[in-house]
């Protein structure tokens, strides 16, 4: 697959934004910023940025708790997510649900996911929906490893098989639930489970933008195409806690060090130099993003907390 | 035209219309297209008639079939899911809590769901402890979901045609034991708001709430009373518990100063109690003594029909409460 400078570079924009979107929140969490629980993504940028950029306008999707990068890769204004994760009434739900709840109609983002595994049944009545309406557009259901355990995935795969839905399965594992390693959790690869139910699988180097984009962007096409459900797993780390300030005693420094030589982002930067792009062109990138996460938290930091209102009480 | 349909044929007619109207009205669930077509029978026809994309056989997947409604819900179509069995909604309860009752608040107005939950519930069949229940408190205290369980053919029909385009998520109880009954079901189009209880029978002596089934049963033991005792009950059929009419209550209440509430669920944190508590607050000093809650044992519903009979309200017990109530 050819892929364009231009669209290279888009690759770098957008994982740089995660990034420091996610360093920005552990910024505001550490000055008091932010109230309640926030479930951050920094090094599973590639994963986000290169599976969330096969998604068209008219497709829908099912973030996770830990959402905050494919959200953006789907388009939305991260103004707005920044100030919803700061419980601000400019947010994308007027601040009313934060980092864990939110949904942005605008962009087809039908609400992230609090309790793991309930997007499962809802991607069913999504892709349910597509096909009943004859629409045009794939339903993304993401989830991480540890999910994969809830007795609701094994259910939503019988129907999307079942009823052939077009269903786009992303999974991306970051080794742990929570504190538990994968592997304390179940025995068979969550790619394996899904091939029990015929459906159509993939795995990738989730820290590789380029490889995941491709890799994903084929089995979206399958799926479009066929209308038929397909999963792609995508193996890469979470750098921080599983909360903004867990201090994540439960796992070996050397397991952290080795994942960190693997940086999605440096790794791609160092690519795209060995491939002939500009430095100048790769520093342009860094430039536009610093001034839109500076925008971001300003806007964040200077927008109303939100009053009660009373479509709140039904 | 007036013309009679038994409570279950309501529901089909009401199903019919809105399908018909719409194809964005489908309904979803165990057998209720080509097996059973409804473990009631309810559904009979209705594949028949619209096919598999209005009329969908599901695994058994209580979850994702609630799932398949609020999907759909959220682009825009209607769904009417059907749980089998009332008792099975406890599969779903995630779905139920943190999803469906919450989308439309959580999102800011961004998504609502148009939908339906229809739950054939009750007693008295003999189904024992997991087919029997009557849930309806259980839900009343979700904000974000409207709690309907109509007791007249005329009020299924009209209640489900406004819940199928009402725009938030409905509980809808179905008591089984009413499917056959019959009354009178006008052809032309209507609906029944929610909030709006029924007067089901007028009188002096006594205000009476009874739900669902518990209504006709009220109905009986009123006809009991007054050729013994020459009281006269005033039979309330809330029709709807979120939102729940408490003018009409009070009104009945400034004429009888004095309330009783009859439901099939157990007794404690029951509908009863909250009823009872909003008479309490609003109209205490109408009141000639404290409300009275009549309910099921705070028991499970056991299958043999002596016990059964012993943890739910009846035509008896409800007669010998109210005679105890009033020192009759």
């Amino acid at each position: 697959m050819k892929i364009e400078e231009s669209m290279k570079l888009e690759f770098l924009k957008k994982m740089l934004i995660v990034r420091q979107f996610e360093y920005k929140i552990v910024e505001f969490a550490r000055s008091g910023k932010i109230y309640g629980s926030v479930h951050l993504c920094v090094g599973e940028e590639a994963s986000a940025i290169g599976s969330g950029s096969v998604l068209r306008k008219e497709d829908y999707l099912l973030p996770t708790h830990r959402g905050h990068g494919q959200a953006i890769a789907k388009g939305t204004d991260i103004n707005k997510l920044l100030a919803e994760i700061a419980a601000k009434e400019t947010g994308l739900c007027k601040g009313r649900v934060g980092s864990m709840h939110f949904f942005d109609k605008e962009n087809n983002i039908v609400g992230s996911q609090g309790v793991l595994g309930a997007q499962f049944p809802i991607a069913i009545g999504l892709g349910l929906a597509i096909n009943l309406k004859k629409e045009d557009g794939i339903a993304a259901c993401y989830f991480g490893d540890g999910t994969s355990n809830q007795g609701l995935f094994y259910e939503g795969m019988n129907f999307a098989d079942l009823w052939n839905l077009p269903i786009l399965y992303v999974c991306t594992n970051n080794l742990y639930g929570m504190g538990t390693h994968y592997t304390k959790t179940s025995k068979v690869d969550i790619f394996e489970k899904a091939k029990l139910f015929k459906i159509k699988t993939d795995t990738a180097d989730g820290n590789d933008v380029e490889e995941v984009y491709e890799k994903t962007f084929n089995l979206a096409e399958y799926v479009r195409k066929n209308r038929k459900p397909a999963l792609i797993e995508l193996y890469t780390y979470r750098w921080l806690g599983h909360s903004a300030l867990d201090s994540r005693p439960y796992r070996p420094k050397e397991e952290i060090e080795e994942w960190l030589k693997k940086d999605p982002i440096k790794r791609y930067e160092e690519k795209l130099l060995n491939e002939g792009i500009l430095e100048n062109k790769i520093q342009g990138v860094k430039d536009l993003v610093d001034k839109l996460i500076t925008q971001a938290a300003k806007f964040a930091d200077e927008s109303p907390f939100p009053e009660f209102t009373n479509d709140m009480e039904i | 035209m007036e013309r009679e349909l038994t409570y279950g044929g309501a529901i089909k007619e009401a199903l019919r219309e809105e399908m018909a109207k719409d194809k964005n009205v489908f309904l979803v669930g165990e057998d209720v297209g080509q097996g059973y077509r409804g473990c009631f029978a309810v559904s009979t026809g209705l594949y028949e008639e619209f096919g598999p994309t209005q009329v969908i056989d599901t695994p058994i997947s209580e979850n994702t079939i609630l799932g398949c409604g609020i999907g759909t819900a959220l682009l825009g179509m209607k769904p009417v899911v059907e749980m089998m069995f009332e008792d099975f909604i406890s599969v779903t309860f995630d779905g139920i809590l943190n999803q469906a009752a919450k989308v439309r608040m959580m999102s800011a107005n961004q998504y609502n769901l148009n939908l339906v939950i229809r739950l054939p519930g009750g007693s008295k069949t003999g189904t024992g402890p997991q087919h029997s229940q009557c849930l309806e408190s259980v839900f009343m205290s979700i904000p974000g979901i409207k709690i309907v369980c109509p007791a007249t053919p005329y009020d299924a029909k009209g209640l489900l045609k406004e819940a199928i385009n009402h725009g938030d998520p409905v509980l809808f109880f179905e008591h089984k034991k009413l499917y056959s009954t019959k009354g009178i079901v006008p052809e032309e189009e209507y609906k029944i708001p929610f909030g709006k209880a029924r007067i089901a029978r007028e009188g002096k002596d006594l205000t009476v709430i009874a739900i669902s089934y518990m209504n006709n049963l009220a109905l009986e033991a009123a006809d009991e009373l007054k050729a013994k005792h020459n009281i006269e009950l005033e039979i309330i059929d809330p029709r709807t518990l979120v939102p729940f009419d408490l003018e009409t209550v009070g009104r009945s209440l400034k004429k009888t100063n004095k309330a009783v509430i009859i439901e099939e669920g157990v007794k404690r944190d029951g509908v009863g109690a909250e009823i009872s508590s909003l008479i309490m607050e609003n109209y205490f000093d109408y009141l000639d003594f404290p409300v009275k809650r009549i309910a099921s044992k705070n028991s499970f519903i056991p299958m043999s029909p002596n016990l059964e009979k012993a943890v739910i309200p009846n035509k008896e017990s409800i007669i010998r409460e109210i005679e105890e109530l009033l020192i009759l």
